[in-house]
């Protein structure tokens, strides 16, 4: 379990804190997802927590123990995949793993053992001799994930681990990461990217301007607490209907029409639907009860721009 | 710790093999300037011993005179005597206009039997000697070589004055002894320098040790390339949070480098021994027993101040441009003011204090120090503590706006 308590953080200048009162319950083996807007303070989180920074206020604990002194008794606990490409472009994929497992202080069997792993972990065996520099997007971002598995980390923080990767590496870098809970290592994830936070994290926190606006599973943050119905239809709501269901148009994206009705209760939806069949509307997509991520995150950090 | 820290080595080990503008920095543009600077210079070091420019004499009055001043001038002269038999003064004349030679000495008919007659002393005009002269010699040379005949004029006269003048009172002459007698007039170079007297450097000691320092400061272009990739791309941060403090970073960038500086410094010495000698320079000379170890010893000084000023480089650059610029110009600038370029002893009084300034100076007079006037240990003393002391304070500079940066970020 890493907890953490009234954690506040402000840069120096900066003009407000970077995080101000964050309070989680990260439980181990399983995926937390960390979202937010730009600037919300993800990274200042995670930099906390991989001991980048110091925190200004509050307590950060690591299984019962202040994460100093974790990080002192076992400083591989918690290892962090930046999201930048933390590696060095003219050393070949193999010798960044070894290099990587040779200052974590393992010695020479380990570094073999733990370089292996970490190779067929990334599926990076077709390039072990090559350059890092002369990898695609999706290769570096493969072999960005597998040094942070060096040293078998009981936490392992990631940044924004498939930034600029195709559909294909997106896909095996998701897998990889969701089988990490089943070998032993517990994931923070940070993500702009709702689908992938929706596909593989148990629980999530939504965090913007440095406070946490929502935390726990991410099925009870997922589910509605108003007997709301959201409809996607072929032409505009009959003007009686709209009336009768309190209904707000949710948008016109690429021409489909978006409304999201209130019901008084799950019986009443049948009626509904035999009205729109009257009415002459088709029903192409219908959703109760349950909100998708994006509608949740938008809803909680407003539609403004920020950055 | 040790695990560790042979990681890091190997890892700036390969980077740099890989780097290969950092090797031409550090291996061939070195080697080049010492063989074209030892080529260069070759003459502007010993001046006044070889002078490459060909003189000729036609011999018109066939005397024992006239072959004694010929004598003179090929023993004591800097010019070269071109071998061409005894050549007409038309001969001579066309020589210096195909620019075969650039001077051509013409003596008279009867110039031996007029060396003791002031001129008009007897109402009979003697005939001056011609000196013929290709006009694009520098006129500093042109006036040299007149200086030089005047010089074997006096002395020509000088003798038959003696010989004369031992006839007529009766001094002791060995009989069929050549009348020409080496007198006291012979004039060796000594550079002065801050109080001391020493032996000017030749070409190869100068430009050998001196570009051999300018090159262990171009550590800066690989050194801050690889440093600088490591900030950009955050991988210094991922190996802060892998537990790796910051002075192991330093460490681990210290000796490769190093142990790079005293390849170079092999290299180096191997071409002024091997190399340089095969173009026609003289070899270098290396001290031997605890001179070698002397000159180790300011070699490791260099290669410290030079190793820690890169990091500080590296440290102050944004960008690897910034770097090469940054490092590139102060390099050049040290090694300018420093005497590596232009030779510290032909510099003017104020920019000789100027030299002071420059780290590679310091080195260089170390050098310089070993190899010129064998000095020992404590001679040295006062060029290797100003490198150490500038090694130290560079790096902790660096250290210090590292932690800066650091800080600045949280």
């Amino acid at each position: 379990m890493l907890k953490v308590d009234g954690v506040s953080y402000r840069y120096r200048d900066a003009a407000s804190p970077a995080l101000q009162d964050v309070s989680l319950s990260i439980p181990a083996g399983g995926i937390y997802g960390l979202l937010g807007p730009n600037g919300a303070g993800k990274t200042t989180l995670i930099s906390i927590l991989a001991g980048l920074l110091d925190a200004g206020h509050g307590q950060i604990a690591l299984n019962g123990q202040p994460l100093a002194a974790a990080r002192a008794a076992n400083p591989r606990a918690i290892a962090l995949v930046p999201q930048d490409y933390a590696f060095y472009p003219m050393l070949t994929v193999a010798e960044n793993l070894r290099f990587f497992a040779g200052v974590l202080g393992l010695n020479g069997r380990e570094i073999k053992i733990q370089s292996d792993a970490a190779i067929a972990f990334a599926r990076l065996e077709q390039v072990v001799g090559k350059r890092a520099e002369q990898l695609s997007g999706g290769l570096r971002r493969r072999l960005n994930l597998a040094i942070g598995l060096l040293g078998q980390p009981q936490w392992l923080l990631l940044d924004e681990p498939t930034v600029g990767v195709d559909p294909q590496s997106r896909h095996f870098l998701l897998d990889a990461i969701a089988a990490l809970p089943a070998a032993g290592t517990s994931v923070i994830y940070t993500s702009h990217y709702m689908e992938e936070v929706e596909a593989i994290c148990q629980r999530i926190a939504i965090v913007d301007q440095g406070r946490v606006l929502a935390e726990g599973a991410l099925a009870d943050i997922l589910s509605s607490p108003e007997p709301q119905v959201e409809l996607e239809l072929d032409r505009p709501l009959p003007p009686d209907l709209a009336e009768r269901y309190a209904a707000t148009p949710l948008g016109n994206f690429k021409f489909r029409l978006f409304f999201r009705l209130t019901v008084g209760m799950t019986s009443e939806l049948p009626r509904l639907l035999d009205e729109l069949a009257t009415a002459g509307c088709t029903v192409k997509n219908l959703n109760f009860g349950q909100q998708n991520l994006e509608q949740v995150f938008m809803n909680l950090t407003q539609r403004s721009l920020r950055d | 710790m040790m695990p560790r820290l042979l990681a890091l080595w190997l890892k700036e080990s390969i980077a740099l093999l890989r780097d290969r503008h950092g090797l031409i920095a550090l291996f061939i543009m070195p080697t080049m300037f010492i063989l074209v600077m030892t080529m260069a210079l070759r003459d502007a070091f010993s001046p006044g011993i070889t002078v490459d420019v060909g003189y000729v004499i036609v011999d018109l009055d066939h005397s024992s005179n006239s072959q004694a001043l010929a004598r003179r001038l090929a023993k004591g002269a800097s010019f070269k005597l071109q071998a061409t038999g005894t050549p007409t003064p038309e001969a001579a004349r066309d020589g210096v206009q195909s620019g075969q030679f650039a001077l051509a000495l013409v003596l008279p008919k009867g110039f031996g039997s007029r060396l003791l007659t002031p001129a008009g002393a007897d109402g009979q005009a003697t005939e001056p000697l011609t000196l013929l002269v290709d006009p694009a010699l520098n006129p500093a040379l042109q006036l040299a070589f007149r200086n030089q005949v005047m010089a074997a004029l006096g002395a020509l006269r000088a003798d038959e004055l003696t010989q004369r003048a031992g006839k007529l009172f009766g001094l002791p002459t060995a009989p069929g002894a050549r009348p020409e007698r080496d007198w006291p007039d012979e004039i060796t170079s000594v550079a002065v320098r801050s109080g001391k007297n020493i032996k000017p450097p030749s070409s190869v000691q100068q430009n050998v040790p001196a570009w051999l320092i300018f090159a262990m400061f171009f550590v800066v272009i690989p050194i801050s390339s690889i440093f600088i990739i490591e900030r950009q791309q955050g991988t210094l941060q991922r190996l802060r949070t892998m537990g790796v403090p910051f002075r192991l970073l330093l460490a681990g960038k210290l000796l490769p480098f190093f142990i790079v500086n005293q390849l170079q410094a092999v290299v180096m010495v191997l071409i002024g021994l091997v190399v340089v000698p095969l173009f026609g320079s003289e070899a270098l000379e290396m001290p031997s027993g605890l001179g070698l170890l002397n000159w180790w010893a300011v070699s490791v000084a260099v290669s410290l101040a030079a190793v820690a000023w890169a990091l500080l480089v590296a440290s102050i650059a944004r960008t690897a441009e910034q770097a090469t610029i940054v490092g590139g110009v102060s390099n050049i600038l040290m090694g300018a003011i420093g005497g590596v370029m232009v030779p510290k002893f032909v510099m003017p009084a104020f920019m000789q204090k100027l030299a002071a300034l420059s780290p590679m100076a310091w080195g260089l007079d170390g050098f310089h120090t070993v190899m010129l006037r064998d000095g020992s240990f404590a001679d040295l003393l006062p060029n290797l503590l100003p490198l150490l002391a500038f090694a130290a304070g560079s790096l902790i500079l660096a250290a210090w706006l590292n932690h800066r940066t650091i800080a600045a970020h949280s």
